[in-house]
């Protein structure tokens, strides 16, 4: 069977929409797992939906990092009812920054961070996105920069979790033939 | 498994590193901030109760979703009870130090405590 340049490119682009489909879906299931478990203290959580943000932006690139967060929280607080909510804003705005700083990071930084530092970056986006929300949003006073640190050290804990979890699944994942011609399907032919 | 010190490269030790100084500085900050003595209670976007924190006393705060239970004591000040679903303002504990601060965002009341011993405030208690 012969194959055209086309042929390769239209191939490499559809499994790289079916890719993203499956991370969202893995993402937004994540998201809505966890927010069944039970935490010390509300709004802490996680993250382990980052996971599948850090291998769209690994595997492929930001704009692929984009539609994996931006799907991630439209499609999960519609799935938990929470869609255009106060917590909505503030997930939306964490999010925001978060996939953000990942991103530039990500383009300065290149092989000097692992997934484990970008994905700290990204939760510390985070927490300082939420708290900028719920500043201009919903707690109209000064005094709510006060629970950033606390939100920093624990973002800061659950950033090099999943940042370690996304570094391993990559490590298997980059040997996949899949995502090796979704990197080069050009130069491999 | 690899550990993830496996991955981590020095760029990673440094940005963590420094996460991890500025966040641990900001909260010994916060610790080292003196005791506090006024209870501030804001309900939406103004003030609607102001208390000295060495009184005990209990308050029924009304807010969009009910009444929110303010207990002050000696430990400080907390809320005991809210109608708001997640219940993080019961689980923020106690705040008795200056720029403490309890938030009930669902039910949009923020209590803070004050330093200043209100030098020019020369009522002890104020409701609207």
């Amino acid at each position: 069977m012969t194959c055209s340049a086309d042929d390769i490119q239209a191939l490499s682009r559809s499994r790289r929409q079916v890719f993203l489909g499956l991370f969202i879906a893995i993402a937004v299931s994540l998201h809505a797992f966890e927010s069944l478990l039970p935490t010390p203290v509300p709004w802490l959580r996680l993250g382990l939906a980052n996971i599948m943000t850090l291998l769209a932006l690994y595997l492929y690139d930001g704009r692929a990092a984009w539609s994996v967060s931006l799907a991630r929280v439209g499609i999960g607080a519609l799935l938990l009812g929470r869609i255009f909510g106060p917590g909505f804003w503030l997930a939306l705005v964490g999010t925001l920054f978060a996939t953000s700083a990942m991103i530039i990071v990500y383009r300065v930084a290149g092989r000097r961070l692992s997934p484990i530092g970008i994905s700290a970056i990204g939760a510390g986006g985070h927490a300082l996105g939420q708290i900028l929300a719920a500043r201009l949003l919903v707690v109209q006073h000064a005094a709510i920069w006060q629970v950033l640190p606390f939100f920093m050290l624990f973002t800061l804990f659950a950033g090099v979790l999943t940042g370690w979890l996304a570094a391993l699944l990559l490590e298997e994942l980059r040997e996949h033939p899949a995502f090796q011609q979704a990197n080069g399907a050009l130069t491999n032919q | 498994m690899k550990a993830p010190w496996h991955f981590m490269t020095g760029g990673d030790w440094l940005v963590v590193l420094l996460l991890l100084t500025s966040s641990l500085g900001g909260i010994v900050s916060i610790a080292a901030m003196s005791e506090g003595s006024r209870v501030l209670v804001t309900c939406g976007d103004e003030l609607c109760f102001t208390a000295p924190l060495d009184q005990p006393r209990t308050l029924a705060i009304d807010g969009p979703l009910g009444q929110t239970k303010l207990v002050i004591d000696e430990q400080g000040a907390r809320i005991v009870e809210s109608p708001c679903p997640r219940k993080i303002c019961v689980s923020m504990g106690v705040a008795k130090h200056t720029a403490d601060l309890l938030a009930c965002v669902p039910n949009r009341i923020l209590v803070h405590i004050d330093g200043s011993s209100g030098k020019e405030v020369s009522y002890d208690l104020l409701s609207r």
